[in-house]
């Protein structure tokens, strides 16, 4: 069996986990990182993007508001590569309660969220789709994150510090001896094969599964209730502002514009199982309303995808009731040698995507603290690889790229506008015949047609790149038109429908994927 | 403006009505809100594919399938109506504009021609310029496939192809282009021209071997594909074949061009750009329809209607977010739908979707129901899941054909006496 050995072994590859492996990285500290599927595939890579202002919070829990408008600045300036300054908007829309209006701004002025009232006759200049019947709207400093990027920005950076990172490697047991957990079992998706990590300190980030990771250690009562919300992504921008409505945080209360599409969220169900991605019409209908609400005529946009996300909201005594919102958005970090006696474990869960950053320098001064070895940490300091310029991202970049290079950069998905020369990087790079991983990285197939006219193509360029054989290239390309579908289907009508109908024809027509040689599919994964 | 018969949709079954109604004298205007489905088809002529089991001759299996499924067109049209239907298309073809571009092939046997990802699909019959692709030639297979073309790709075509036990590989040729996004088209437009496909001829020449037949993508030409074909494969000494690809489809605009000529060359009239938004009734008929063009509103009014106007691909046909689904064109009522609290749609992509049936309700005349002078046609008829079944041309062609004949038939009498 092969075996690794290293300072601090990270399980779960989110915003956290990585967040921790980048900050230990940065202390000069050995790390590994694991997750039992692609990084940022399940809470992480599974919200609105909206990078908070705190407002959402400035009347509710005034602490989690005061982290994020911390950790907003701080990111704007670590990781601008990944963000988009949008903006946003508190309206007051004839829904709400007018008098929340004013204990949102004295929570702002609390918190210290730079917030402005403005004129609704304004805002209706700004976002002219907006209902034209808000009364009151508050600008704050929300903005937009695109996870993947961040993500992978700080997978590359522990990479160049010499860090492993290890998708697809699922934890299958945690070493004990005696009082200390000295490291895991893991298992490889691809091959099967199994890996022995000694480490010094295991970190617990798995988020909403941290419960059963825990179990795995051997201690007892680290609950975690998953929240399971869904959220729809539109195939326009119909805002260019996060809109938010200005009432205590509920259902389908705010649209966020990110990348080509927008998104409106959420909803807060719990659920026993963090794998439950159960859609429900009733919610779907409902989300469709509340998007009325904040845009009249949202119904009539084209719904391209939806998808569940839980939070990770660590259990108090004092929240037994059943909505999940009201757990504290707080994260909660649990230093086993103090709670259970137990050395070298930690577990960080809870919090919220604004605040990893914060959750992993918490989680890293417990840790060095298990290493004997108090090292600085300088992630708020430290641009992530490919924010060395400082500049944010805005909407047009990837159309004046493609404009300057009309001749020789041939776009393969047109709706996200990926060119070849970045399929053909990413592949190499990941070393991943997984479309769904490339997906997560380029935003490839993300677009109105979801994937109709570039996952052929893409599936030829990963076919001619080395080394693929063309029963994993099929494979690559049914398993990416399946996990499509559970995204498209729950929410698939009007013009969308007719879109499906044109991938159908693609799809099942005209390449008769359905009956390609051999109905037996390699499994899919990163090697 | 009045005619004998108007028919909404210009795809393959809105064409052929179009053209065989005003063959049987009568005066027709095709409306359409843009070109159909011809522009994103491979243009082959598939009659029955997959029951779901691959099928080897439509002919024989035909009355079984329809049978098995009395909702289908082709229980109400039967393998006559599919065979009449197919023999007027060669005719058409052969009349057609293209000069000596023809199709080959007929229902006793289906013709499996490579996809553009290597599987093997059945057609009955397929353009001439794909013919050697036929599967049971068991010729040795060169694909040729250019990194100019983002739409084709040829080394997994070819191994995709030998997984199916053909001896094929594939080779790249360079193509020199002013931009990186060209389509089959563009490349169809360069074939068109003699001295461009010469040159092309001579590079991709260098790169083959003895004793193997060459698959290019679908783009020999536009204006004349048989002259572009016939002229790269005596160049290159070997036949030669196209294997379709992602929209938009070369041969499928082909095929447009053909029924739009033989529409026309009959005295019928085409208006693209005429989307239906309203109808006039009288009781149970459809008196006029009008359409909203730029520029101009116009009304169209006839005695009788052909429905040719797809399914939900087109647009026709609309599930909304409310959940109600409805016929967008003349307000028909719809049949196929699933019971209400049952899916709509099933999570396993390839599995058939409930929804996947859904047409405009007619009777065993292909007569709508709630509407006594309107004849459906093509996509437009519930029963069928064509993009699975390897049907939806001799849906087309024999449906389309049916209401031209029903209508001529009629014309005259009253709406509802027997055909």
């Amino acid at each position: 069996m092969a075996s690794l050995s290293t300072d601090v072994l990270v399980i779960g590859g989110g915003a956290t986990g990585t967040g921790v492996a980048w900050d230990a990285a940065l202390r000069g500290f050995d790390v590994v990182l694991v997750d039992r599927a692609d990084l940022a595939e399940g809470t992480s890579g599974r919200f609105h993007g909206l990078l908070h202002s705190g407002g959402r919070y400035a009347v509710k829990d005034p602490r989690a508001a005061e982290e994020c408008i911390a950790e907003n600045r701080i990111l704007r300036r670590i990781t601008p590569d990944s963000i988009e300054d949008v903006g946003g908007f508190f309206v007051t829309t004839p829904w709400d309660d007018p008098a929340y209006a004013d204990r949102f701004a004295q929570g702002c002025r609390d918190t210290g969220i730079d917030c402005e009232e403005i004129d609704p006759a304004q805002a209706l200049r700004e976002e002219p789709l907006l209902n034209p019947n808000v009364s009151r709207v508050f600008r704050v400093p929300d903005g937009n994150i695109d996870v993947w990027k961040t993500i992978w920005s700080m997978a590359r950076g522990i990479q160049a510090r010499g860090g492993r990172v290890l998708p697809y490697h699922a934890v299958v047991g945690i070493h004990r001896d005696g009082d200390t957990v000295t490291g895991a079992r893991l298992r490889g998706a691809a091959t099967g094969e199994e890996i022995d990590v000694e480490a010094r300190v295991t970190v617990n980030a798995s988020g909403a599964w941290a419960g059963s990771v825990a179990d795995m250690a051997g201690i007892e009562g680290v609950r975690v209730r998953p929240g399971r919300g869904i959220m729809i992504a539109m195939n326009h921008r119909l805002v260019n502002t996060c809109v938010n409505r200005c009432q205590m945080p509920t259902d389908g209360d705010i649209i966020v514009p990110i990348r080509t599409v927008c998104v409106i969220g959420t909803t807060d169900v719990h659920t026993e199982d963090p794998d439950d991605h159960t859609v429900l019409e009733t919610e779907v209908d409902a989300m469709l309303d509340d998007g009325e609400k904040l845009v009249p005529g949202f119904r009539q946009a084209r719904a391209l995808r939806v998808w569940t996300g839980v939070r990770p909201l660590f259990e108090d005594a004092k929240a037994e009731d059943a909505d999940t919102r009201d757990v504290t958005r707080a994260h909660a970090m649990l230093d086993h040698a103090e709670r259970d006696g137990v050395q070298g474990f930690v577990t960080i869960t809870g919090g919220k995507l604004t605040t990893f950053r914060l959750m992993a320098q918490d989680t890293m001064t417990a840790v060095c603290k298990h290493l004997g070895d108090e090292r600085p940490c300088t992630t708020k300091t430290e641009p992530l690889p490919g924010s060395e310029s400082g500049e944010t991202y805005h909407l047009g970049e990837r159309l004046s790229r493609k404009e300057a290079r009309l001749a020789d950069d041939q776009l393969i998905c047109e709706c996200e506008m990926v060119p070849r020369w970045r399929l053909e990087e990413a592949v190499q790079r990941r070393a991943t015949t997984n479309l769904d991983d490339i997906r997560r990285l380029l935003r490839l197939g993300m677009g109105p047609c979801q994937g109709g006219f570039c996952i052929y193509r893409a599936t030829g360029i990963l076919h001619s790149l080395d080394g693929l054989t063309a029963e994993q290239a099929d494979g690559s390309l049914l398993h990416f038109l399946e996990e499509r579908w559970k995204g498209v289907w729950p929410v698939l009508y009007g013009d969308q429908l007719r879109q499906a109908r044109l991938d159908d024809w693609i799809f099942q027509g005209v390449l008769d994927v359905a009956h390609l040689p051999s109905s037996e599919r390699e499994p899919v994964a990163t090697p | 403006m009045h005619y004998d018969a108007v028919v909404i949709g210009a795809g393959t079954a809105g064409l052929v009505a179009g053209a065989r109604l005003a063959e049987g004298g009568a005066r027709v205007c095709v409306l359409a809100k843009g070109v159909g489905s011809t522009h994103l088809a491979p243009a082959t002529i598939d009659v029955l594919g997959y029951t779901p089991a691959r099928v080897s001759s439509p002919a024989a299996v035909f009355d079984e399938f329809a049978a098995s499924r009395p909702d289908h067109p082709y229980a109400l049209l039967g393998v006559d109506a599919v065979g009449e239907a197919v023999r007027w298309f060669l005719g058409s073809v052969a009349a057609g504009p293209l000069p000596e571009y023809r199709y080959v092939g007929d229902l006793e046997r289906n013709i499996l021609l490579p996809t553009a990802v290597g599987a093997l699909r059945p057609s009955a019959l397929v353009p001439s310029t794909m013919a050697a692709g036929d599967a049971a030639t068991g010729e040795r297979v060169c694909v040729v496939g250019t990194r100019s073309l983002r739409d084709f790709h040829a080394s997994l075509c070819a191994a995709n192809l030998r997984r199916a036990g053909i001896d094929a590989r594939s080779v790249d040729v360079e193509i020199e282009l002013d931009r990186a996004d060209a389509n089959t088209l563009g490349l169809a437009r360069r074939f068109d021209d003699p001295a461009w496909r010469a040159g092309f001829a001579a590079r991709l020449a260098l790169k083959l071997r003895a004793h193997e037949s060459v698959g290019l993508p679908a783009m020999l030409g536009l204006r004349d594909p048989h002259g572009a074909w016939s002229d790269v494969q005596r160049r290159l000494g070997r036949p030669v074949f196209e294997i379709p690809t992602l929209p938009p489809s070369v041969p499928g605009m082909r095929l447009f061009e053909i029924l739009r000529a033989t529409l026309r060359r009959a005295g019928g009239r085409l208006v693209v750009g005429a989307e239906v938004v309203s109808a006039d009734r009288s009781g149970s008929r459809i008196v006029s329809v009008a359409t909203a063009a730029a520029g101009h509103d116009a009304r169209y009014g006839a005695p009788w209607f052909v429905l040719a106007s797809g399914g939900f691909g087109s647009g026709a046909i609309e599930l909304d977010s409310h959940w109600d689904t409805r016929d967008r064109v003349l307000g028909l009522p719809l049949r196929g739908l699933p019971e209400p609290g049952e899916p709509r749609f099933v999570g396993d992509y390839l599995a058939e979707q409930p929804m996947a049936r859904v047409g405009v309700a007619v009777d065993s005349s292909l007569v709508a129901e709630g509407a006594d002078n309107v004849v459906v046609a093509g996509a437009a008829l519930p029963g069928a899941v064509p993009w699975r079944e390897g049907s939806g041309e001799g849906i087309a062609l024999a449906s389309g054909s049916y209401a031209a004949r029903l209508v001529l038939a009629r014309s005259g009498a009253p709406a509802g006496a027997a055909a």
